[in-house]
């Protein structure tokens, strides 16, 4: 890096764990000043600070943005603060990053959006899974045309967070998330319709979908999704289950020509394509070829895990893109179209909620 | 006196609410929603009354303080991520502090832990005290010593903005259901434990003695703005501490034996490959972290003398006697 360029001033608001993905970058790019740490936990702001090598805390994000003046905010908080804390944001002049879900419908996001054009800054959704390997070597093998022409795409999640216990079946204290127009399900329905959306053509024809609960608990309000979502010749779906074990997010993308699949929790790609020794010997070889591959990744998954390489590996390069186009001007890694038909997907998987 | 003991269903708490109201005390318990109070006896106690709080939220902590004179603060995260941990430990003190402050209640008797010491500064066979040094952010040492040292410095400066506070470090609280304790080493399950060394003294204190320690911490006045450590008189050492327990318990666990120079000498070698040849980047499972394994098993003396002096405490029970209780 040029030592003559202005680092940016960056600062944080929300300190839980997700907080720990971005700290971590932002205390080691060189294009960046970590300057500021804001929540309404003073022990959790200062613990943040100092781990991460802040150079102040606060507790009110008005008097951080006042005193510190960032150029760069990220917004790590609850999602039904995200809009007011942008707006806040933005208004004191600053270019913001949000978590997902960057709104909780269209509607906010349009006035959001609106408003950081107004004042001429960069308003960005986190849209990390788009970033990480295995999604970027299956857009490559799309772009190549190796697959031929798509026609299915499907994005699933199951997490076994229905557990006792666990932080989502807390009883005493209920997680926020229930509270969301998808009940939990909110808290990672952005990701599937951005990777979902990634595959698929721009104008999506038919969704249908359920929602569908199945626990006698009071506590979350959906327990799956299964949904289709129709655009042209190609065929979407997206599934989410609270209720199954053991974790997994797999994508798959189905072309004519042959298919992809990968588990971004355990990161590894399955190939089936033509192979050399023709329709005969492809599947055979396909078959050694997956076989190796899976051989490979778990080797490289466990020391993954050892250097603490984890899923989220794809918010690095988000936010490097994120960084490097705020500094040089270069094109931002998640454009308003990706947000604004991310966000569009999701109300209209809402507005079919217990249509089946 | 009317004490507010929070964390009352946990494993300590449950004998500090037996504890005070045997010692004439009424009790008011905070318990999360959903904890099932059925099993402990004393729940339908004329002296006990319930108060159903998450001190995670500040919802009904200050109307939970009305009429209390003191508070013995026991809830603590045990498990879970540092934020999780930072949740049920940190936040749930600010919130306690706050509550306290706007409830205008100045009594606080804090259940820290040993935890916080700095074992990698404290010299192998000295004697622990409570004058040891603690850790200053403790980054390198697992989330439960970590929280707890931010969950004491809050307390602390509740204490130098003019309350009245008192914290306990218990050593190793064991009893029934808490047999196995990470100073001896490492346990695969219930049925294998492993000792890194076995000539280290175990700080132990039996729940029943260190319930009673924290009660009459509530009781004097000459506690206020003191700092003890609590530990039993009966101190077996790790080998001691195997050959005895372990034989009572069902199943019956295994003991195997890896010696303490040989664990070092492997954290050693792993810290210095992963400084050398991975930049500090690796993640080691704690047994193979230095100061956390020094944390565990160095081997130390203990001094129980300041809480014997300031509070007049003895411990109830011997080792065999805490034994005989905890197995029936």
């Amino acid at each position: 890096m040029n030592p003559t360029v202005t680092k940016l001033k960056s600062a944080v608001i929300g300190t839980g764990k997700i907080s720990e993905e971005h700290l971590r970058f932002l205390s080691s790019c060189p294009l960046v000043s970590l300057e500021g740490v804001c929540d309404l936990s003073p022990s959790l702001a200062q613990y943040a600070t100092r781990r991460f090598g802040a150079k102040h805390w606060f507790t009110d994000h008005q008097k951080m943005l006042a005193e510190v003046k960032p150029d760069v905010v990220h917004i790590l908080t609850p999602a039904t603060s995200h809009v007011k804390l942008a707006t806040d944001c933005l208004n004191a002049g600053t270019h913001v990053i949000v978590e997902k879900p960057i709104a909780m419908n269209r509607a906010e996001f349009a006035q959001l959006w609106e408003l950081a054009q107004s004042k001429h800054r960069v308003l960005i959704e986190d849209h990390n899974y788009r970033y990480n390997e295995p999604i970027q070597q299956i857009q490559s093998l799309v772009q190549s045309g190796r697959l031929g022409e798509i026609r299915e795409v499907e994005v699933r999640m199951n997490l076994a967070i229905r557990a006792e216990g666990g932080r989502y079946m807390d009883r005493s204290l209920p997680n926020p998330a229930h509270q969301y127009p998808c009940g939990v399900i909110h808290e990672f329905i952005t990701h599937l319709c951005y990777l979902t959306l990634a595959f698929m053509p721009d104008k999506i024809d038919t969704i249908k979908c359920a929602w569908r609960k199945h626990g006698t608990d009071d506590v979350f309000k959906y327990d799956d999704l299964d949904a289709l979502v129709i655009a042209g010749p190609v065929h979407g779906r997206i599934r989410y289950a609270s209720d199954t074990a053991p974790d997994c997010f797999i994508v798959s993308v189905h072309g004519d020509k042959g298919s992809v699949s990968t588990d971004l929790f355990l990161p590894h790609l399955r190939l089936n394509v033509a192979r050399a020794g023709g329709k005969q010997l492809s599947p055979l070889v396909n078959h050694w070829c997956n076989g190796w591959e899976l051989i490979r990744s778990s080797m490289g998954n466990f020391r993954n895990k050892v250097m603490q390489k984890s899923p989220y590996e794809g918010l690095q390069t988000f936010m490097h893109m994120a960084y490097t186009a705020i500094a040089q001007g270069t094109p931002l890694p998640v454009t308003f179209n990706d947000m604004d038909q991310t966000i569009l997907l999701i109300d209209s998987l809402l507005d079919e909620a217990n249509r089946i | 006196m009317k004490l507010f003991i929070t964390g009352a269903t946990g494993f300590v708490g449950r004998f500090v609410v037996r504890s005070a109201l045997d010692r004439g005390h009424s009790v008011r318990a905070m318990a999360r929603n959903g904890n099932d109070l059925s099993k402990y006896a004393w729940a339908n106690h004329a002296n006990v009354e319930l108060s159903r709080v998450d001190l995670r939220s500040r919802r009904g902590l200050v109307d939970a303080l009305v009429g209390v004179d003191a508070v013995i603060h026991l809830a603590a995260a045990k498990s879970g991520d540092i934020y999780a941990q930072f949740a049920g430990t940190v936040v749930a003190t600010e919130n306690l502090l706050w509550a306290m402050s706007e409830a205008k209640l100045k009594r606080l008797v804090h259940c820290s832990t040993f935890s916080v010491y700095d074992y990698t500064r404290a010299k192998a066979g000295s004697v622990l005290t409570e004058e040891t040094p603690i850790e200053i952010d403790g980054f390198d040492r697992d989330e439960y010593a970590q929280t707890k040292l931010v969950q004491e410095r809050l307390v602390r400066q509740f204490g130098d903005a003019g309350n009245e506070v008192t914290i306990l470090r218990p050593g190793v609280i064991w009893g029934t259901d808490n047999w196995f304790t990470a100073r001896i080493g490492m346990s695969a399950g219930e049925r294998r434990w492993v000792k890194f060394g076995g000539s280290q003294i175990l700080p132990l204190t039996y729940v029943e003695n260190c319930a009673e320690a924290l009660v009459l911490a509530a009781e004097k006045s000459e506690a206020i703005g003191q700092t003890l450590n609590v530990i039993d008189d009966e101190m077996p050492s790790v080998r001691q501490y195997c050959r005895r327990v372990p034989p009572r318990l069902s199943p019956v666990p295994k003991t195997h034996y890896v010696p303490y120079w040989f664990m070092r000498a492997f954290a050693g070698s792993v810290a210095g490959f992963n400084r050398i040849f991975l930049n500090n980047h690796a993640k080691v499972p704690g047994i193979f972290a230095t100061a956390k394994l020094v944390a565990r098993c160095k081997p130390l003396r203990y001094s129980n003398a300041r809480i014997k002096q300031v509070l007049g405490w003895t411990p109830r029970y011997d080792f065999e006697k805490s034994l005989a209780r905890s197995v029936a």
